[in-house]
């Protein structure tokens, strides 16, 4: 358990400095930390159920100047964890307690946001410092500065993490023995609704002429193409 | 004095962190110089430096990955005024502050607007296959331009200073960004249609229903175009999918008994 806890926290660390701060390589994507988290708790799968799921949801806020949106790096992992460590603990598995996870991640990964937004206003502070090391003529002190803003990020990232792990630690194991055949009737559509409401918002979103209408030729044709074949 | 190779490389994995301090003040104001200041140490003796250095720390922002072409455009201004030997056309500010809005203008469109949802929208068909390399694919496939881009720019701002700008506008790049918006809607547009057939498939539905789900898609396209939040349509898409799902799972029980 602490073990499961530690890895994810240390995904959730590299990938959430990756998100802003250094690199941008995009491994903070959920489809690329989710099945990587869950790789190495051991049960790559889920990981990548949950990429799959994630990954387009917040696609179409883009990261724009001073926009911050929603930090879906440690929705994704946060909530492999929260799948393989409960699935554990409550002797459970399956899509639903996968979905479970993601009900409760979801709205607490709004809280990542406003840690973002005050990693980044407590970064102001370091302009007034890298000035004053400056004009003292102590050039290291400025660059160490600059180094000292990951700090900032990286708590920002643990603390979306710890609050989505403790948040659903608490709140799914109550809800689990409720929820679980409800869930069933319904799970693997949910599983499909996820990707599509993101692809929908995107094409609700992104500047382009005509989007709907190629939307739906490139969805016909492929559909009457798996159809034929 | 000319800067050397090495410190050019130097300034350019410098680069890979200019967002570490990003604040709501200068933005990436003092990663940027950050990355210049081994260049600029070398240029200046240490009692310019300082005044110099000033100089960088303040409002700065730009696409990430276009960065580079900035960072290597004013590497040569820099150098040139050192020198002494050219008289720079327009002051280093005023050019910082001339590229960067449009570059960043730029980059958001390609890179985040077309083609991170089109390379997801790629990784996504092995993912929902199952495939475990999805993510390795999606890495792999997407960092292949930003990294061309973050070293061809850098090399080409350094070598052409001024006239980067011409470098930019020769390839086209705001028009490449709407052809990549639009094979991301396509790409998305088959990935949709995969997912719901496989659904369909793996449920022993009849197939014609899937056309069908253009229709909530559309509209909630069109909702989400009036600016409602992605965990509000969440929200109302999955509470109905589970209402349906008690409903039906009452109705089939009603039959059965």
């Amino acid at each position: 358990m602490t073990l499961s806890l530690t890895l994810g926290a240390l995904v959730s660390l590299i990938c959430g400095l990756d998100r802003v701060a250094i690199l941008q390589m995009m491994v903070s994507r959920p489809i690329v930390a989710a099945p990587l988290t869950a790789l190495l708790l051991g049960e790559p799968l889920v990981g990548l159920q949950i990429g799959v799921m994630v990954e387009l949801l917040w696609l179409a806020r883009l990261p724009v100047g001073a926009a911050v949106p929603p930090d879906d790096t440690q929705v994704a992992i946060a909530s492999s964890v929260l799948v393989i460590a409960l699935g554990q603990s409550l002797d459970a598995s399956g899509t639903e307690l996968l979905l479970l996870c993601l009900f409760v991640a979801i709205p607490l990964g709004k809280v990542g946001q406003y840690f973002d937004r005050y990693a980044r206003e407590y970064n102001v502070r370091l302009v007034k410092q890298v000035s004053s090391a400056l004009s003292r003529g102590s050039f290291l002190a400025a660059e160490g500065q600059h180094l000292r803003g990951l700090i900032s990020f990286s708590l920002s990232s643990l603390g979306t993490y710890a609050v989505i792990i403790l948040g659903g630690w608490s709140i799914i194991p109550l809800l689990w023995p409720y929820v679980q055949q409800p869930l069933s009737y319904s799970s693997s559509w949910m599983q499909l609704a996820f990707p599509l409401v993101g692809i929908t918002v995107i094409l609700g979103t992104i500047n382009v002429s005509r989007a709907i209408t190629l939307f739906c030729a490139a969805f016909c044709m492929s559909f009457l193409l798996m159809w034929l074949v | 004095m000319a800067i050397s190779w090495r410190t050019r490389l130097h300034i350019w994995f410098r680069l890979l962190l200019l967002q570490a301090s990003w604040n709501f003040e200068t933005l990436q104001g003092i990663g940027f110089f950050y990355a210049l200041f081994p260049g600029l140490r070398k240029l200046y003796g240490k009692e310019k430096l300082p005044e110099v250095s000033l100089k960088y720390i303040g409002y700065f922002n730009t696409h990430v990955y276009f960065a580079p072409l900035v960072a290597g455009a004013v590497l040569r201004l820099e150098e040139d005024r050192a020198s002494g030997t050219v008289v720079p056309e327009v002051e280093i500010d005023d050019f910082k502050e001339m590229v960067a809005a449009p570059y960043a203008a730029i980059g958001d469109a390609f890179f985040w607007g077309g083609l991170r949802p089109l390379v997801a929208g790629v990784a996504l068909f092995f993912a929902v296959k199952g495939i475990l390399w999805a993510p390795l694919i999606f890495v792999l496939l997407y960092n292949i331009v930003p990294i061309w881009i973050r070293t061809v720019f850098f090399s080409h701002g350094y070598r052409h200073g001024l006239k980067s700008v011409e470098f930019i506008q020769r390839h086209k790049l705001p028009d490449l960004a709407i052809h990549t918006k639009e094979a991301a809607v396509v790409i998305l547009g088959g990935l949709s249609a995969f997912m719901v057939f496989s659904q369909l498939t793996q449920h022993q539905l009849p197939s014609w229903l899937g056309m069908l789900t253009l229709i909530p898609m559309v509209m909630l396209g069109l909702v989400a175009r009036k600016g409602i939040s992605t965990l509000l349509l969440v929200i109302i898409t999955v509470s109905a999918i589970f209402l349906i799902g008690l409903f039906w799972a009452d109705v089939v029980q009603l039959m059965v008994f």
